[in-house]
């Protein structure tokens, strides 16, 4: 009689809680449990091949610092944010273009469309292979082509200038068409009452595309940004099929360069150190990018 | 909410870290019937005594074979697998091409740490056998030498000491080769060209060996030394007295004098149009191949194993020179050895000794000789009058026979593979962007040190 009743909101609070533990459970054995790990490795000197290991402090931390994996560190750092700037500009302007040339609703444009998207579809292993052929040196189609108009051979992903461009050729190829079809459903969403007014008031296709268009896909620009700069950021595939990093690791982007201490030096503690300091860096980079784009976004309301 | 969700992930973490402390120093699977353990012990005991019985094969087993033999080899491969699954009933061998050497060593450094999907028996290149060795992932082999037997003592010595980590035989040389200069010999000829013997004369036969066309590019090469794989040009500082990597093992005088004058040498050749670098890509290799195939090099330095390669795609006449010495004149083992990994099943392990035990053979060895450029690894082919015979049908391995007792095991260091990517891309990138090649060299220097101090 005198038992405490438990307050409904307990329980069901409880409940709620019951709901979502299979998913943190799920988030913590695959992601949270991984990210202690390496920073716990980090401070270890486990070597892939040694059966034993023993903590060393920061020592993987001087070194990456302060010691020779510094100047790669840099270096890759380098190489990733230069191939990102390469895959936005691909992905947004690129894709922008696209979605203006292919804006138009016939079957034909439809077809057209499809052809662009399609290499999306293709595995980047696949892909990647066909190109590594297309850019041969001696019996690649590229070279063939150029030598009709009287280039003379280009060593691709021989040459540490065209490597980088090289392997963003197979990612604006796979990639264009994806953008293209975000913009241009963005496109659709934007009511024809602005264009219609616009045009009253004597505004040119150029003013209606800058003071309309554009503004309004700034949403749409902001999610292609992120979601394309955290992807262009752990490239690794195309990189590790054209050129393995090389030549001298001139393409060795972030994920390839931690790939290589981890499965070629078989040096985990390191490879952990600068996957921590990867992880890190993109935590800040996408909290910043958040930040600073509210309030530069115009939302249709 | 938050405080639960907040608690339940310090649990979460404060368990992991744990269970990974505990986790993380162990030792993997340990071998059924203590195999693994009493290996070790006997290895250490020269008097301990071996039960053969131990390494008896009694039950039916499959086994897997790793290697890195290419399309080229593949008739062979399947072979002298069905050979060996037909010539008993209780073990069939399975063969798997895994890759390039370095790939399959990825490969093999992975399944280790886990401790499962282990191959019974692999090959390695040469240059891992310290790595493996010192990691303790291969089985040392002296008891099961000792149970069963088995004539180590037939293998040329320089091959046997390739194979051993510490003095324990944790693997057996398989495909032997080493490094061996390739030459046009019709159009040496027509030239009035003899190959240079030594570093000194190399000038000259840069000079002489180059063909060049009105506009100054150049026509043929002298010779191209590849650049993707370090085993090549190492031999060239070692015969000149540079320390790879000195006595006291966490140093190397790679950016001293004359190892710097060696890199800056092969510069000036580059420049002159004399030679190219292959670089480092993918496709170096076939793209050397070809550039002497098509008569666009007089010479070219490979391996000796692909002798058989070359004759069946050039149609001129190819000669086989030793490669240019200095203060020595030593080469380097090259090609590949087997081994047990060292967490396989007592069983496994047994069934592999068998098995390796036939791929080592002089029956199988010498089907490799005479099919492709590997050499014959046996003393009592080398020796005898077998091996003039071998010689009668392929005259160019003189050169070869005539050094066995020069080629010289690989350097052993655990830092190794990280040192040999470190020179190889340092080189391809002085000599194909130019540059300084002394600071280049120092620089490189610093880096190997740091690798070599933390191996």
């Amino acid at each position: 009689m005198n038992e405490k009743k438990i307050n409904p909101r307990k329980i069901s609070a409880v409940k709620d809680f019951t709901c979502v533990l299979p998913v943190l459970i799920f988030l913590a054995v695959f992601t949270y449990y991984p990210i202690v790990e390496l920073l716990r490795i980090s401070f270890t000197d486990w070597n892939l091949l040694n059966d034993t290991w023993q903590y060393v402090g920061f020592k993987n931390w001087n070194w990456l610092f302060a010691g020779s994996g510094n100047k790669y560190l840099w270096n890759s750092l380098k190489v990733t944010v230069l191939y990102s700037i390469g895959e936005l500009s691909i992905t947004l302007i690129g894709g922008m273009i696209f979605a203006l040339i292919f804006n138009r609703m016939t079957n034909s444009f439809a077809a057209m469309r499809a052809v662009i998207f399609m290499p999306k579809y293709v595995a980047m292993s696949s892909a990647a292979v066909v190109f590594l052929w297309i850019l041969n040196t001696d019996s690649g189609i590229f070279n063939y082509l150029l030598s009709l108009i009287g280039v003379s051979p280009v060593d691709w992903l021989g040459d540490r200038n065209m490597a980088l461009i090289s392997v963003l050729m197979l990612t604006g190829w796979r990639c264009i068409g994806y953008g293209m079809m975000v913009y241009l459903s963005a496109m659709m969403g934007i009511a024809t009452d602005y264009y219609e007014a616009a045009a009253l008031d004597g505004a040119n296709a150029v003013q209606r595309f800058f003071k309309i268009t554009l503004p309004m896909l700034s949403p749409t620009t902001l999610f292609l940004f992120v979601t394309t700069f955290l992807s262009s950021m752990k490239v690794f595939q195309s990189v590790d099929i054209l050129t393995q990093g090389g030549p001298y690791r001139s393409t060795e982007v972030f994920v390839y360069n931690i790939y290589r201490y981890a499965m070629v030096d078989f040096r985990m503690d390191r490879a952990s150190t600068v996957g921590i300091f990867f992880f890190v860096l993109l935590l800040i980079v996408t909290v910043a990018t958040m930040k600073v784009s509210n309030g530069n976004v115009t939302y249709d309301s | 909410m938050k405080k639960k969700v907040a608690l339940l992930l310090a649990a979460v973490m404060v368990t992991s870290a744990v269970s990974g402390c505990s986790g993380g120093g162990s030792t993997g699977k340990a071998a059924v019937g203590g195999g693994n353990g009493s290996a070790e012990t006997e290895a250490g005991g020269e008097t301990a005594p071996v039960d053969p019985a131990q390494y008896e094969v009694t039950e039916p087993i499959t086994i897997k074979w790793w290697h890195a033999l290419e399309d080229q080899y593949s008739a062979t491969v399947d072979k002298v697998v069905s050979d060996f699954n037909n010539s008993q009933d209780l073990i069939t061998v399975e063969a798997e091409y895994i890759g390039s050497y370095s790939k399959l060593n990825e490969a093999l450094v992975a399944a280790h740490a886990a401790g499962t999907d282990l191959p019974a028996v692999t090959v390695a290149n040469t240059p891992y056998v310290a790595e493996y060795g010192a990691g303790g992932l291969t089985e040392d082999l002296t008891p099961y030498i000792k149970a069963t037997g088995y004539d180590i003592e037939d293998f040329g010595d320089g091959m046997v000491e390739a194979a051993k980590y510490n003095g324990k035989q944790v693997s057996l040389p398989f495909l032997i080769s080493t490094q061996i200069m390739y030459y046009n010999k019709d159009m040496a000829d027509e030239m009035g060209i003899t190959m240079p013997t030594t570093w000194d004369e190399m000038d000259a036969f840069m000079e002489k060996g180059t063909k060049k066309a009105a506009d100054g590019s150049t026509e043929v090469y002298a010779t191209i030394i590849p650049g993707w794989d370090q085993w090549y040009f190492e031999t060239f500082y070692l015969n000149q007295g540079v320390n790879i990597i000195n006595e006291d093992q966490v140093t190397t005088d790679l950016g001293d004098e004359k190892a710097v004058a060696i890199a800056q040498k092969i510069q000036d050749w580059c420049n002159a149009g004399y030679t190219y670098w292959t670089g480092t890509a993918e496709d170096a290799s076939s793209n050397m191949r070809q550039n002497f195939i098509s008569g666009k090099a007089l010479s070219v330095v490979h391996t000796s194993s692909l002798y058989n390669n070359y004759v069946d795609q050039c149609d001129f006449e190819i000669g086989m020179s030793w490669l240019p010495g200095a203060d020595t004149k030593n080469q380097e083992i090259g090609g590949c050895v087997l081994l047990i990994p060292s967490k396989n099943d007592q069983a496994t392990k047994n069934a592999a000794w068998q098995f390796l035990q036939y791929l080592c053979s002089k029956e199988v060895n010498m089907t490799w000789a005479e099919g492709t450029g590997y050499m014959p690894t046996r003393k009592s082919v080398l020796e005898t009058e077998e091996g003039k015979a071998f010689l009668e049908k392929k005259p160019a391995f003189q050169a070869i026979f005539d050094n066995l007792d020069l080629i010289n095991p690989r350097i052993q260091h655990k830092g190794w593979s990280q040192l040999a990517t470190i020179w190889k891309n340092i080189m391809a990138e002085v000599m194909m962007e130019g540059g300084d090649v002394q600071a280049g060299m120092e620089q490189m220097a610093d880096e190997i040190n740091d690798v070599l101090a933390d191996a």
